[in-house]
């Protein structure tokens, strides 16, 4: 399978502080990676230099072959993004945010058109598509990042914590729907819930201080530690 | 799809965007009071015999057009928040991760505010020639410089804010830096330079005087009997040099917030 992800010796400062080390992870395709680690541990720096909002203090980034730092607009034009706590125009309703994002992506007509209701529909603001989003809750503006990331159906998901801020109900439901959308998709998806992590990724890859502790398959993780648990708070230096 | 598609889309976007929000109506209302104020106290006060001048279309241009504040503060209001807040408020997690060149969407958001500033302008002068018209029964030609010099300073001014915009981390902080750094600062530099003898023509704030100075009338002689000890050292800026500083102000300024805003991290 083709290497879709390449990320090597990536390193970022911020102010002289450290917070990714040397990173080096390669993702292939259709594979469903979960970054986890503490807070601070780099998952969201590392998630933000793929997306070409950081700059690398060293190393090198490539999506599909195209590096990233070079020719960014290139290599993100296949990649869907969810990160931090998104928020949008409060003057904009979702079918005119998902037109203008839509548009930019070269979207346009009857095929934009037809693409907005299905993904408005995928992640249930059917009713909620000409109101303004300034009167949006914080899961009603999480669903609709979910819509944006997905409408152009890209091959490659970006998704930092994408269930934060979702009461119980929501992100059960938030789960069901990147299940769905995940098929014949590339996933790179940091969280801090484990049991959400195993259920949406095949594969591994732990960071802590910026450091890469492990990335394998779920299943030879589990074995080696006996539960991602386990896993976990071994490898980010805590015993249990 | 082209940069130049991109770029139309985001110029249309960011305009929805400013048309949508509460502040470009409090522009224009501000725009309305202020020019039918200047119409109804020029006439109404007898501005010209007071000042003891004879009443002209020209005179009556030189204090119904004096938009130099109203093309400030619509470029501040419009354009103070234009980068800031996509850091500030998050936006840009959205907008950013698509594939547009940052270019693209600077110069966008700035096209859209020089249009949304230009609207306001455009329906005071139209205010201004209509009462003209029914005054005068006729139009100055003056006031097509006045309009491009108002159109040009409103330009140079948000290119200011965008600036500010571009490095400050808040919205409030670069309105009040765009503000205080055209009100104050290159205000106490002209005076001074003004005292001194010295002609301050390559200010941004003395070059907007000359947003009253196509009419063929000096600041002297309209605002001679006022300002005491300045007003006898205003000198009147030349319209088509004035026009070049501004234009000098304006693209230095935007091609420096093109590159800051390039280079600022999403942290």
């Amino acid at each position: 399978m083709k290497e879709i992800i390449v990320i090597d010796g990536l390193s970022k400062y911020y102010n002289g502080f450290l917070a990714l080390d040397n990173l080096s992870l390669k993702v292939r395709e259709n594979e469903d990676v979960a970054l986890l680690g503490p807070n601070g541990a780099g998952k969201s720096t590392t998630l933000k230099l793929l997306c070409g909002l950081l700059y690398p203090s060293s190393g090198s980034m490539y999506i599909n072959g195209v590096n990233v730092v070079e020719e960014r607009e290139r290599a993100i034009s296949e990649v869907g993004t969810m990160l931090e706590t998104p928020e949008f125009y409060p003057f904009f309703t979702p079918d005119e945010t998902l037109g203008y994002l839509g548009r930019l992506r070269g979207m346009h007509g009857r095929e934009l058109e037809r693409r907005i209701r299905e993904v408005i529909k995928l992640v249930g603001l059917e009713k909620w598509g000409k109101v303004r989003i300034e009167k949006f809750s914080r899961g009603m503006k999480q669903r609709l990042a979910l819509a944006q990331a997905l409408l152009h159906d890209p091959q490659i998901l970006i998704l930092d914590e994408p269930s934060l801020g979702l009461d119980p109900r929501g992100m059960v439901e938030f789960r069901e729907i990147i299940k769905k959308a995940k098929k014949k998709k590339t996933i790179l998806f940091a969280s801090h819930l484990l049991t959400e992590a195993a259920q949406i990724c095949n594969k591994v890859a732990i960071i802590d201080h910026g450091k890469l502790r492990f990335y394998d398959d779920m299943s030879r993780l589990k074995k080696k530690y006996r539960s991602l648990e386990r896993a976990y708070l071994k490898l980010t230096e805590r015993e249990i | 799809m082209s940069e130049f598609e991109k770029l139309k889309i985001v110029t249309k976007y960011e305009l929805l965007k400013q048309f949508r929000r509460k502040r470009f109506y409090g522009a224009l209302a501000i725009t309305l009071l202020a020019v039918i104020l200047a119409i109804a106290l020029y006439k109404g006060l007898n501005l010209p015999g007071r000042l003891r001048l004879d009443d002209s279309p020209e005179l009556f241009a030189v204090f119904v057009t004096s938009m130099s504040s109203i093309a400030i503060l619509g470029a501040v209001f419009f354009a103070g928040d234009a980068i800031a807040s996509e850091f500030e408020r998050k936006t840009g997690y959205i907008l950013f991760p698509n594939p547009v060149k940052r270019n693209t969407l600077v110069i966008g958001k700035y096209l859209a505010c020089f249009i949304s500033t230009a609207t306001v302008l455009a329906i005071a002068y139209l205010i201004s020639a209509f009462a003209l018209i029914g005054f005068y029964r006729q139009v100055p030609i003056g006031i097509f410089g006045s309009l491009a010099i108002a159109l040009m300073l409103a330009c140079s001014v948000i290119s200011m804010a965008f600036l500010f915009s571009s490095v400050l981390k808040g919205s409030m902080g670069a309105t009040i830096a765009t503000l205080l750094t055209y009100m104050v600062i290159f205000s106490i530099i002209s005076s001074s330079l003004i005292y001194a003898g010295y002609d301050p023509w390559f200010l941004l704030d003395h070059a907007a005087n000359a947003v009253t100075a196509t009419y063929g009338i000096s600041l002297q002689q309209a605002f001679g009997g006022v300002g005491g000890r300045m007003a006898g050292a205003i000198k009147t800026p030349d319209p088509i040099l004035s026009f070049l500083v501004l234009l000098v102000y304006a693209v230095v300024f935007f091609l420096l917030s093109i590159w800051l805003t390039k280079r600022r991290e999403m942290v």
